[in-house]
């Protein structure tokens, strides 16, 4: 929206709001990179501190949510206005639970304190969170640009994560079967996989969101799913 | 801040000098003004009152010397007043309706405002010098009939432009609800507009009624005057403002006196009328 | 940008009959002249039975002189002309031969003051019905009870019914005018921003009553509320500089105009 709105404190309302989702994403993929990044590294305190961080997303959320209604209150805003504040409710929203779920891998690392599983376990679970932020970096742009076309591919992308989150379940599988003392070490990994699948899928309701904000509609096409056995055995309802 | 020190500029307190002296000005105008009003009611009162009894009511103009009263030419000016009204008002209303709903866009409204103005001012010794031209002299004598559509000739453009100006002031929004649930213009005028207009009407009616019971010069030279008790519309008929104006004339002092008390009930007369007038006015604006 | 070069209205979405909608008028390449100012622009518009239409936009738009060619208002005043057809039902009301009287018993109209006629209540109300029908004085008053109700006015007046109309507050003036529209059983009802000068309370009366009254009569609403429009409408028109820029289901409008020049004004981006 390159014209200014009659009523200039508007545009300055919807221009924090958007500021507001553009901080929290940041955070958000800060937090995802750095639990990951603890993972890899066994580094408690650094599970720690991500642990610690995620009230700071907690309550630029609530603020996304106070400014939204108070917009809305105040200016009875219609059309593409109304779908902004809308698009950054649901925004938050995501962001929230993409901050919940890397405060989960964080946790889970504090637990593993102990254990020093060999790296190639761990190899898998990384290349998933190399797409997911990818995916995650692309939609945050796209909302920052609202550009449609960005967001219908990361929408499309997130397959590929589904294929890829199989596999690792796959593979982690046979760990546990070839040595038992991996099986701890395993589970937890599996759930942080499962986390890691689960940001995708709020990336796509990300570019969802993206997309109703810049036409007006809800995507009609149906995603192409990548669900598959064991990802419904661990209950990753896709 | 900035008022408070302004209070005190010296452009500040010259205006409020100029203010003072246009406010001195203008009281003092009114007040001298107000001031003959008041002597001539003064006078009026002091010099027609003495002679106001009830036999000015029930006792013909007397010929100089005798005692008598006012009757005839009261009774003479309610007749011709009341049937100038008579003939007048419809004219006027009708024509007024004409300019205010009818025609208010054509050329002709344009053109009748015009020449209604033009009568509106006309000198009243006029309009009796035509008449007597065309009704007088054509039938070779005064009469009350020549004397009532004289004044009928006043009424008429009184009415019309109060009748046009009440009608314009009724708000087009209401004629366009009237429309709007299928009345016909005239119905929409009738039951619509003239309600809405009503008082003002009236008013106006009362007030060329006001006009014409003090008009003199039309009477002379069409109804001319009649010392005696005549209902006879073809011949001359007395009227107040000419017994007035001939009594007042006479030597004598008691026609006088008469023409004094006829003053006073004229002018009194003439002022309930406007305070009618005024009261159906303001009842209106109310509304 | 440039508005004024557009002269194709987007029409949003197509409604025909097959979505249960039946025209109720229909105007077609309506152009309308104040003298030799070209005040409408070919505007093609249809409003449906039982729906309520809304027309929005900034002053001199054109949405008010619109509203006053459906029931041929602007016969009361010289120098204005209509062209194209407008037709209700079956009949092209922009003929000649057009009965203005009946048309407007068949088109009723609220306006933005309200109007009471300077009379009673009861007067107010029978006056149109007595109009068209002789009625017996029970019906007659009948049909002036009936008619205050739908208005949502009954309880309210029903003890002061020889009260002059004009006494009553501007919300029940608003309501008494549209109960008069009612009494003489129109099929349309124009209203004309009948809320704009009134307070919010008797606003969300008015609109309960337009909601009510919409299952009857075809309604179209002129408005410069866009919630309002937004609230009470089945579709919205929105027009600028005498154009009808854009038509569609007012969910549609409101939420995801497809025009430019619609969305910088609903969401209040003009000029």
């Amino acid at each position: 929206m390159n014209e200014q709105h009659t009523a200039k404190a508007f545009d300055i309302d919807l221009q924090e709001l958007s500021r507001m989702v553009a901080e929290m994403g940041g955070l958000a993929e800060k937090q995802v990179a750095d639990a990951v990044d603890a993972l890899a590294k066994r580094d408690t305190n650094m599970a720690q501190r991500v642990t610690d961080s995620d009230n700071a997303i907690d309550v630029l959320q609530r603020e996304i949510e106070e400014r939204s209604v108070l917009t809305i209150a105040r200016r009875q805003p219609m059309a593409v206005d109304l779908r902004e504040i809308v698009g950054a409710l649901r925004l938050a929203n995501d962001l929230e639970r993409v901050g919940d779920l890397a405060k989960n891998i964080a946790k889970r690392v504090i637990a593993l304190n102990a254990e020093f599983p060999p790296p190639k376990l761990i190899r898998g679970v990384e290349h998933m969170t190399d797409l997911v932020l990818g995916q995650l970096k692309a939609v945050l742009d796209a909302y920052a640009r609202r550009d449609d076309a960005k967001a219908m591919a990361v929408w499309r992308g997130d397959e590929e994560i589904d294929a890829v989150c199989t596999s690792v379940f796959r593979e982690l599988l046979t760990y546990m079967m070839e040595d038992p003392r991996n099986i701890t070490f395993c589970i937890h990994l599996m759930f942080c996989a499962k986390n890691i699948e689960r940001m995708g899928d709020h990336a796509t309701n990300i570019a969802e969101t993206v997309h109703y904000i810049v036409g007006g509609a809800p995507i009609t096409e149906r995603r192409p799913k990548g669900e598959t056995e064991i990802s419904a055995l661990a209950g990753t309802n896709v | 801040m900035a008022l408070v020190s302004g209070a005190k500029s010296p452009l500040y307190a010259q205006r409020r000098r100029r203010n003072g002296i246009a406010m001195a000005l203008a009281y003092a105008a009114t007040a001298f003004g107000l001031t003959w009003l008041v002597l001539i009611l003064a006078v009026l009162l002091w010099n027609g009152f003495s002679g106001l009894s009830l036999r000015v009511f029930t006792e013909m103009t007397p010929p100089p010397g005798a005692a008598g009263g006012l009757l005839n030419p009261i009774l003479g000016s309610i007749v011709m007043t009341g049937i100038a009204v008579i003939i007048g008002t419809p004219l006027g209303i009708l024509a007024g309706t004409y300019m205010a709903e009818y025609g208010r866009y054509d050329k002709l409204s344009a053109v009748v405002r015009f020449i209604n103005d033009i009568l509106l001012s006309a000198p009243s010794i006029v309009i009796g010098l035509f008449i007597y031209e065309i009704m007088v002299a054509q039938m070779g004598h005064f009469s009350a009939w020549a004397g009532a559509i004289a004044l009928a000739v006043i009424v008429v453009p009184v009415v019309v432009r109060t009748t046009e100006d009440m009608l314009i002031l009724v708000p087009d929004t209401l004629r366009e609800a009237a429309a709007s649930i299928g009345l016909p213009r005239a119905l929409m005028i009738q039951k619509v507009a003239y309600r809405a207009a009503r008082a003002g009407m009236i008013t106006g009616v009362l007030l060329a009624v006001a006009r014409i019971s003090g008009e003199t010069a039309p009477l002379l030279f069409t109804a001319l005057n009649n010392q005696f008790w005549s209902t006879n519309m073809n011949a001359p008929m007395a009227s107040l403002p000419v017994v007035i104006f001939q009594f007042a004339l006479s030597p004598y002092k008691d026609w006088q006196e008469l023409a004094w008390t006829g003053a006073l009930i004229i002018t009194l007369s003439v002022l309930t009328l406007s305070i009618v007038a005024r009261a159906l006015a303001s009842q209106s604006k109310s509304q | 940008m440039t508005m004024a070069n557009f002269t194709v209205p987007t029409v949003t979405s197509t409604v025909t009959s097959a979505d249960g909608l039946t025209e109720k008028i229909s105007v077609r390449n309506l152009d309308f002249f104040y003298g030799d100012h070209r005040a409408l622009k070919t505007i093609n518009v249809a409003l449906y039975h039982g729906k309520v239409t809304a027309f929005i936009g900034p002053s001199g738009c054109g949405k008010s002189t619109l509203l006053r060619v459906l029931n041929r208002m602007y016969d009361l005043y010289p120098n204005q002309r209509a062209t194209g057809t407008v037709q209700l039902d079956h009949d092209n009301i922009l003929s000649p031969s057009q009965d203005l009287n009946l048309l407007r018993a068949k088109v009723g109209m609220v306006f933005q003051k309200p109007t009471p006629f300077p009379m009673t209540i009861y007067e107010n109300i029978a006056f149109g019905i007595r109009l068209y029908e002789k009625l017996p004085k029970s019906e007659l008053d009948g049909r002036v009870q009936h008619a205050l109700e739908r208005a949502a006015l009954w309880n309210e007046v029903k003890d002061k019914l020889g009260a002059n109309g004009q006494s009553l507050s501007g919300g029940q003036q608003q309501r008494l005018c549209i109960a008069r529209t009612v009494a003489v059983r129109p099929e349309v009802i124009l209203f004309d921003e009948p809320c704009s000068a009134l307070d919010p309370i008797s606003t969300a009366k008015i609109e309960e009553l337009i909601d009510e009254l919409k299952e009857d009569y075809t309604i179209a609403i002129v408005t410069h509320n866009m919630q309002q429009a937004a609230r009470v409408s089945d579709f919205t028109a929105f027009m600028y500089l005498g154009e009808l820029v854009e038509y569609g289901e007012t969910t549609k409008i409101f939420t995801a105009p497809n025009d430019r020049r619609t969305q910088d004004y609903i969401t209040g981006r003009f000029g």
